[in-house]
């Protein structure tokens, strides 16, 4: 037998103090009766019907003494080392996105499922091992396998919820290596099921148990919120929301738009079960940059959702320079583009540099610029491996939900030419044909290429009205300031990235709740990533002589969606249903204890009444 | 009369007579029949007449039947002698009433029922008072020669005319001091010059025991009568916890532990004492009493004393 813990051997000096306790003489009250004959007889004739009576205050000290060391001998916890069969392994996970802040449960969803899980770990073997994983926007092992209950515990407690979406699919996968192989382990998710889809597990046979939490959906969220020009004048800035009811029952809300703190407009809404409500609400120049925020006043489960800001700022002038040997329609194309300051050259002069956007017109470069280019029917050897040709490629398929492709089709296109490449790992494919590419986007480092691979002379595109969309789309996507605008409004949980101007060894970032930190940043890499966005808010930076303003929103259709679900779907064929209650063991010894300790007062409590 | 015994039952106590099982062998005249022939009314026996013989008590007609002379026996009339011993220790102070208030009544009560039968009475209080022990105050020997005159007056009393003396006197007595029960009956019985009744009044709590002592006196031919008294307190103690007890007359100290968790053990305990006394009584034809200090006392005297036949 081995000791967990031998320091509580000291307790061992305890034993001295009882038995100084028996030693101290008790007091007795002295009375003058007639004749101590009886008291002397009854004594004679007790002390016969129980031979032990005269022991009786040293069992008692045995008793004591006894009782001590076997409480230290537990203090010390004492163990066999056995071969038993392996336990259980066990892998609890632990929803902490947004939609567990619902307070349909009471104290709140989080809440309860922790308390669920607790009862779990008290319910443990002795030789069950089990892991316990907090799944947010990232999954984070709070304990690794043990079989210690405190530290369980104490992993649980540790764990806190969230302003993000859920990404169960990481911590189903994390959770699928932890038991792999093992025929007795057991994956418990806590969570309401409101997360994304989990497609790959299809054939996994995960043993997961789904301990739904969550009694209703009852939630009015701001799903999506963007700040733009106003398309009908651009002096304005219109400020778009989408407002979902994710209840079974009408609501009626007031929506009210703030710049600043500073309430702009009310409106009030009634959303019918399920209903989805664009608002767009329009502010002058007057109030043209600057935070915006949407707030919902009624009062639903899940509070989170009704508020999301945006940051507005002021749209800049990009300037362009077209390298061509000559292209009307592209020419025109970048002329109806808004903000734009376009030049035109024939060749890629050294002050090329000067330019927000180099668009390449099939004109090869002595130097390749560095700042975001569109490339048009030219190669760039360092991004493609052998590029080759191909006449008339087909396109067969386009992706439509790409920012590039915004409102652009591909029906009835024929290219005469292009080039064939193999899409490069930094890019991706936007538009294809069956041999190649033909049009591929992505950033290289921090440069924004997108890359037409034939001749738009060659082909019928410049005579449809996608193409001049398609341009201005480009400009958009390449311009510096829409980089930006996109880059402060950041979903909970995914890290912010700010590419820095100066050379600054650190940063200040007040947070939400007004506290601030200084964080460095790696100099080398000319760009600060801050990844700790799990609190919704305005977060601010000073960097430098800059000021940076961010918002990080839930902006979560998936996490708004509040309602239980009774089953989780793993791709098309499989689910795991809800388990309700089920057998466990609950362990008994601390009521037996605590039993133990009532006989040991009862047993003192009644040998005092025999004295009085 | 006195505040021993109510008027009342004095009345009701004259109506008595000690009923003597054996003839009384006292050599002093009194009411008694006794196996003595001397002078009196109740014809005895005839015995053949031996010169000498008073010619008064000759039985003239039988002479004159068979002509020889006989001589007419009568019995005669003896007193009874009534030993009461009376237990004045320490031990006697305690209870409420004091037991040996209750002992004291009790004495009183026989003694006057003897006395009004013209029988003696011989009283004797024990423990012996020291004077040399008692070298107190003035006021303490005053007390003390007035005790040591009382118990003098009341050891030897007769007639029905000293029953007025004998209740003061019986007022007077105290209870101290350590008592030998066994030494004393044993020495009473000893001393006794004519047996008759005795009784014997105490508590019975005497480290060295009663069975000597009562046993002397039923050898020496006295009709015991044993009357135990003892206080309300000895037979429910009230005093719990850890106690350290005291001994009263010897001084000794018990250390107990004592709660109402073992009362029932105790009176017990009390119950073996009493009914081992009880059968040592009945096995030598000795009448016991056992009475509480807070008991009635008319009950033992009208009804317990008279359905022993103590009297009647």
């Amino acid at each position: 037998m081995s000791f967990l813990a031998p320091i509580a051997f000291w307790f061992a000096f305890t034993i001295p103090v009882v038995i100084v306790f028996y030693l101290l003489k008790r007091r007795r009250v002295v009375r003058v009766v007639p004749s101590t004959l009886l008291w002397q007889r009854f004594l004679a004739e007790t002390q016969a019907s129980a031979p032990f009576q005269k022991l009786r205050h040293n069992w008692l000290l045995i008793l004591q003494l006894l009782l001590l060391l076997l409480a230290i001998l537990a203090l010390a916890r004492p163990y066999l080392s056995a071969k038993t069969i392996g336990g259980r392994t066990m892998v609890v996970i632990l929803d902490t996105s947004a939609s567990m802040q619902a307070t349909d449960e009471s104290p709140s969803r989080f809440e309860k499922a922790r308390i669920e899980a607790l009862r779990l770990v008290d319910s443990m073997h002795d030789n069950d091992t089990m892991y316990v994983l907090q799944a947010a926007a990232s999954t984070e092992v709070k304990q690794s396998a043990t079989r210690e209950k405190s530290a369980l515990r104490r992993a649980l407690q540790g764990a806190a919820v969230t302003d993000t979406g859920t990404h169960l699919k990481e911590a189903l996968k994390l959770a699928e290596t932890l038991v792999q192989n093992n025929s007795r382990a057991e994956i418990h998710l806590f969570s309401d099921g409101a997360v994304g889809a989990l497609d790959g597990f299809d054939n996994s046979g995960l043993p997961l148990e789904f301990h739904r939490i969550g009694r209703r959906a009852n939630n009015l969220a701001i799903t999506s919120l963007d700040v733009r020009a106003n398309p009908e004048n651009p002096a304005q800035r219109a400020v778009f929301a989408n407002v979902v009811n994710f209840s079974t029952n009408a609501h009626q809300t007031e929506i009210e738009f703030r710049l600043d703190d500073r309430i702009v407009e009310t409106k009030p809404l009634t959303l019918a079960p399920g209903e989805t409500s664009p608002q767009v609400f329009l502010a002058g120049q007057e109030h043209s940059s600057g935070v915006f925020s949407m707030r919902l006043t009624g009062k639903d489960d899940l509070a989170l959702d009704d508020q999301a800001s945006v940051v507005s700022l002021l749209p800049q002038h990009s300037k362009v320079l077209l390298v061509t040997g000559g292209n009307r329609f592209l020419e025109k194309a970048l002329r109806a583009a808004q903000n734009i300051e376009l030049t035109i050259a024939p060749t890629v002069t050294e002050s090329s540099s000067q330019f927000d956007v180099v668009v390449l017109d099939g004109v090869v470069p002595a130097t390749w610029p560095t700042g975001n280019v569109l490339v048009i029917n030219v190669a760039n050897p360092a991004w493609f491996e052998k590029p080759g040709r191909l006449d008339a490629p087909p396109i067969v398929d386009w992706k439509g939900s790409h920012p590039l492709l915004r409102f652009v089709s591909f029906d009835n296109v024929q290219i005469g030419q292009s080039l064939a490449v193999k899409t490069p790992q930094w890019a991706v494919s936007l538009v294809d044909s069956p041999q190649t590419p033909l049009i591929l986007a992505g950033e290289l480092g921090r440069q924004r290429i997108v890359w037409v691979g034939f001749d738009t002379l060659q082909s019928t595109w410049p005579l449809r009205i996608s193409f001049p969309i398609f341009v201005a789309n480009a400009m958009d996507w390449l311009s510096p300031t829409a980089i930006n605008a996109a880059q402060l409004a950041v979903q909970a949980g995914n890290p912010f990235r700010l590419a820095l101007a100066q050379q600054i060894n650190s940063v200040e970032l007040t947070r939400p709740d007004n506290t601030t930190r200084l964080l460095p940043v790696d100099v080398a890499r000319g760009e600060f990533v801050f990844g700790e966005t799990t609190r919704q808010g305005v977060y601010r930076l000073k960097a430098g002589t800059n000021d940076v303003v961010f918002c990080v929103n839930l902006l979560d259709s998936s996490e708004s969606n509040i309602e239980p679900k009774n089953e989780l779907r793993f791709g098309q064929y499989s689910k795991a249903a809800t388990v309700s209650l089920r057998q466990a063991n609950m362990e008994l010894w601390r009521w037996i204890a605590l039993a133990g300790l009532c006989v040991l007062m009862v047993e003192w409590w009644w040998y005092h009444r025999r004295t009085v | 009369m006195s505040a021993l015994i109510t008027p009342e039952l004095l009345r009701r106590l004259e109506q008595f007579q000690l009923l003597a099982a054996r003839r009384t062998k006292s050599s002093a005249k009194g009411e008694r029949r006794s196996r003595a022939r001397g002078q009196s009314v109740e014809f005895a026996d005839h015995r053949n007449y031996t010169p000498g013989d008073d010619f008064r008590y000759l039985d003239w007609n039988l002479y004159g039947r068979l002509e020889k002379l006989f001589l007419k026996l009568y019995e005669e009339e003896r007193e009874l002698p009534v030993t009461i011993f009376l237990d004045a220790s320490e031990s006697m102070t305690f209870g409420t009433p004091r037991k040996f208030d209750f002992a004291r009544q009790v004495a009183a009560a026989v003694g006057y029922v003897a006395l009004c039968g013209f029988d003696r009475v011989n009283m004797i209080t024990f423990p012996e008072l020291s004077s040399t022990n008692n070298a107190g105050t003035p006021a303490d020997n005053a007390s003390l020669s007035r005790e040591l005159a009382a118990r003098g007056a009341i050891r030897s009393v007769r007639g029905k005319r000293s029953t007025i003396q004998f209740l003061q006197h019986l007022n007077h007595l105290t209870a101290q001091g350590s008592a030998n029960l066994n030494e004393t009956l044993r020495r009473g019985a000893l001393q006794a010059s004519q047996v008759g009744v005795a009784v014997v009044l105490s508590d019975f709590l005497d480290p060295t025991g009663y069975e000597e002592g009562l046993g002397a006196l039923v050898a020496r031919g006295f009709q015991v009568n044993a009357i135990q008294i003892l206080a309300p307190e000895e037979w429910s103690p009230t005093s719990f916890g850890d106690l350290r007890l005291v001994d009263s007359e010897s001084g000794v100290a018990q250390e107990i532990t004592f709660g109402r968790f073992r009362l029932v053990n105790y009176q017990q305990t009390v119950q073996n004492f009493i009914q081992r006394l009880r059968e040592f009584c009945q096995k030598r034809g000795v009448h016991f009493f056992m009475c509480p200090s807070d008991s009635s006392l008319e009950e033992l005297l009208l009804k317990h004393l008279r359905e022993a036949e103590v009297w009647g």
